[in-house]
């Protein structure tokens, strides 16, 4: 259900802006989007397996901001390709060993995953001010050209994503190992008895999640450009895309597809907005509003089935078959 | 049943194990072993160490001391997947379901990779494998909205994916009607009779003689002895079972002669994993509430405080009691001590005087202020009624023994003076013995004032020195009635052990 919602509504948003702003369905602009989309994807991915094992990642917020740091130092203009594929290995070993830490903090000293990345968060961010104080270091060009080559209004790593996501849904749905990762997020215990290996997944997942984030972090200084120690904040927003996206904040339920579109959707209003000349708080309240919306509507099914059976069982007034719920929320 | 030699090789063999959790030693040097083709039976009251006996046989928990060897290879890391590797199946009696997966799913996933089909034949290979054992349940249905009796029987379908040389089935009948326990043995013992070495855990006895081959008592976790089942009597394992030197003191009974006077009426109450109940409970009456774990007993008792919500009626002193909320059944007089008394009653952090008086704080209280030297006398006046020993009424509840917590949370009824029903959970659960008189003392006063009392208690003995009547549930219904002139240790066990599947089908 929420992937055909979310398609609609963009869909919708998409149209409705078309037919106002002539701006909006250009090559330029649609390609714009798609790219400014990249970061935010790849980051909600990378929650999205965090939130399947039933954790959080708050770090990845600092950990975006870090690899563009970082890259700053590794990716600087003028230098050799070798340097450059040295440097881009560099920002993956960042994401590597920020998720090995965080596992590490999970699985193995069994902090709750949610304090362990905050924790994390705040090294990273006091790190990332240490290297860079205000922005500085540009992005090396011909890299960030790399990143953003485009076919037609499509990006190339866009249609990368888009593969990527089918595959791990594909795996998530249609495999033994997807299966057992969502095992593990829906009942641990169970899977543990079953005779998973409940650590590794989950230790596999965090480093997943902070990997998918230095990768992130390379489209982020495509985007900015520049060793940024200020990027926005992908915490909190990667779990509403995938939260959006269908996944549960109690672990074993979640898409990464549905992740991929919401993450599309949120951008689009966040691309959208400027074009209606309106401030783009308004964006943050829209994306607000529709977060609740969206919880609600995919809780909404569980919700009446509970006050149904809640109904019967205590036995009066009970309602005849096929009586619309909502006709008699009266206590 | 073909008793197999001595001669046949052990399968699965527990040596000394000893498992303590926290200051509870739930396991002391234990040793069994179950050899190829053998149904050997494990069996004891609630709390005698036969789950965590198996917990550690499986690898899902780690003995303080001892050796498991599987199928004669010694375990070295202890996980439930190297348990498995070895050759050991088990059913866990809480089960191993993933609840929102479908049930093709939940076998997909216990199968080992030898036997797995590719995920695309995975539903049609359930079906046939349901099929196979005779079990009709929805492929694609989630294991969460199957009944008991379904979930209880994948669970050991489950443990038999594997071709298990050895299988441990931990209570496997608790929610199975007469036909399915038929089916179920006769499952068990064609197993047997291919080698497979089985080991069954149960209360109850009838099942467990018509069985096994060999039976092994525990008790306060220390083994009784392994018998021959051939020649053995439910009454001298029940002698096994509770034989119990230490003699507790219990207070008077209340005053004969009183009329007798309905206070609580229960009616086709039904609810999660219990119902329909009828019973009545008199005033100044003290009702025990016996049974096998998991047999509804705390559901029972929950849904009548409004925790959880039943169907059905209740009602008390003739007013309908609203259960759709804890707020509807105390305002009808109904008060619940929790079993969990930490997590659902106390609250650990704050002081004796505050978890005392937090539900009476009006009588306390002057124009909304606290008036402290109320409080105090109040608080200081019950903790000398109910011998509560502390240092202090400002010391935090979680600083207290076990049997003074639950004094704490006993004082709430007390003064509470609409009180008219007190259900108590396990009232001296972790209580240490010479709290307990204490207890029960101020429950029996509680009943002498006129208030009916429903006990659950997992111990008999406790059972048959309190109550006034003792009634015993299986399969979330009453299955027995003991009244008060028959009341013994011996007959209470008697009652839960031989709670057979023809008392409680109805």
């Amino acid at each position: 259900m929420p992937l055909a919602l979310l398609a609609g509504l963009i869909l919708a948003v998409g149209a409705y802006t078309m037919a106002r702003q002539d701006a909006f369905l250009t090559q330029y602009n649609i390609n714009n989007l798609l790219l400014a989309t990249m970061p935010l994807a790849l980051v909600a991915l990378g929650q999205t397996s965090a939130m399947l094992v039933g954790g959080f990642d708050v770090s990845v917020a600092a950990l975006v901001t870090m690899c563009v740091v970082t890259a700053s130092f590794t990716l600087k203009p003028d230098e050799t390709t070798l340097a450059l594929f040295l440097g881009s290995l560099a920002i993956l070993g960042v994401g590597l060993a920020t998720g090995i830490f965080n596992a590490t903090l999970i699985r193995v000293l069994r902090l709750p995953s949610i304090i362990a990345t905050l924790g994390t968060l705040s090294i990273l961010e006091g790190a990332a001010l240490l290297l860079r104080d205000h922005p500085e270091g540009p992005i090396n060009s011909d890299v960030i050209d790399a990143l953003n080559t485009s076919v037609g209004f499509m990006p190339v790593a866009f249609i990368g994503v888009i593969v990527l996501v089918v595959l791990a849904d594909l795996c998530l749905y249609r495999t033994r190992t997807g299966m057992a990762v969502r095992a593990v997020g829906l009942d641990e215990t169970s899977a543990r008895r079953l005779g998973m290996s409940t650590g590794r997944i989950v230790f596999f997942a965090f480093v997943v999640c902070s990997l998918m984030a230095s990768i992130a972090g390379f489209y982020e200084a495509a985007q900015v450009q520049i060793g940024s120690p200020i990027i926005g904040d992908y915490a909190l927003t990667s779990i509403a895309a995938a939260v959006l996206g269908g996944a549960s904040l109690a672990g074993g339920r979640g898409s990464f597809i549905g992740t991929l579109l919401a993450a599309l959707f949120l951008s689009e209003i966040d691309n959208v907005l400027p074009l209606f000349q309106q401030p783009t708080e308004y964006a943050q309240m829209t994306i607000g509003v529709l977060i609740l919306l969206a919880l609600v509507l995919y809780q909404a099914p569980q919700l009446i089935a509970r006050w149904r059976s809640g109904r019967q069982t205590v036995g009066r007034l009970q309602a005849a078959d096929g009586e619309a719920p909502v006709a008699s929320t009266t206590r | 049943m073909s008793s197999p030699g001595p001669e046949r090789p052990v399968v699965l063999s527990l040596r000394d194990i000893s498992k303590a959790f926290g200051a509870v030693q739930a396991l002391r040097d234990v040793s069994v072993d179950c050899r190829e083709g053998e149904i050997h039976a494990l069996v004891g009251e609630n709390a005698s160490g036969k789950s965590t006996l198996l917990g550690i046989a499986s690898g899902f928990l780690a003995p303080d001391k001892g050796v498991v060897e599987i199928g004669g290879r010694q375990r070295r890391r202890g996980s439930p997947a190297e348990a498995r590797r070895f050759g050991l199946g088990i059913a866990y009696q809480t089960y191993s379901h993933v609840l929102d997966l479908s049930v093709g799913e939940n076998l997909y996933l216990a199968v080992p990779a030898s036997e797995r089909p590719t995920h695309g034949r995975m539903d049609r290979w359930a079906a046939s494998t349901l099929e196979e054992f005779r079990l009709d349940v929805p492929v694609q249905a989630p294991v969460g909205s199957l009944s008991l009796a379904q979930r209880q029987l994948l669970e050991v379908v489950k443990s038999l994916l594997a071709k298990p040389k050895v299988l441990l089935l931990d209570e496997p009948t608790t929610a199975l009607g007469p036909e399915a326990i038929a089916q179920l043995h006769a499952l068990v013992l064609e197993r047997s009779r291919s080698g497979v070495g089985i080991v069954y855990v149960s209360h109850r006895l009838p099942e467990v003689l018509e069985i096994a081959d060999r039976i092994s008592v525990l008790r306060d976790g220390v083994k009784q002895g392994t018998f021959d089942a051939t020649g053995m009597t439910e009454e001298a394992l029940v002698a096994h079972m509770i034989g119990r030197p230490l003699q507790l003191a219990f207070p008077e009974r209340g005053a004969a002669g009183r009329a007798p006077e309905v206070l609580l009426d229960v009616s086709g109450l039904r609810g999660d994993r219990f119902g329909p109940v009828d019973l009545k409970v008199e005033k100044g009456e003290i009702l025990g509430l016996a049974g096998a774990e998991g047999n509804g007993q705390v559901q029972f008792l929950r849904a009548l405080a409004g925790v959880e919500r039943p169907a059905g009626k209740a009602s008390c002193d003739g007013a309908e009691i609203n259960t759709r909320s804890p707020t509807g059944a105390l305002r009808a007089g109904i008060v619940l001590l929790s079993g969990d008394r930490t997590t659902e009653s106390l609250f650990p952090v704050l002081s004796v005087r505050a978890n005392t008086t937090i539900q009476v704080l009006r009588s306390v209280g002057r124009l909304g202020f606290l008036h402290r030297r109320r409080e105090r006398r109040t608080v200081d006046d019950m903790a000398s009624r109910l011998r509560i020993r502390m240092a202090s009424i400002e010391q935090p509840v979680q600083s207290l023994s076990g049997g003074n917590q639950q004094k704490v949370s006993l004082t709430r009824p007390f003064l509470r003076g609409d009180v008219k029903v007190i259900l108590a959970d396990e009232p001296t659960q972790g209580v240490d013995v010479g709290a307990r008189f204490d207890i029960y003392e101020a429950l029996r006063a509680k009943a002498n004032e006129g208030v009916a009392l429903i006990v659950k208690s997992s111990d008999p003995l406790e059972l048959a020195g309190l109550c006034d009547r003792v009634v015993v549930m299986s399969r979330g219904m009453i299955v027995d009635e003991i009244p008060g002139d028959e009341l013994g240790e011996r007959r209470i066990v008697e009652a839960i052990v031989g709670a057979g599947p023809t008392r409680a089908g109805t």
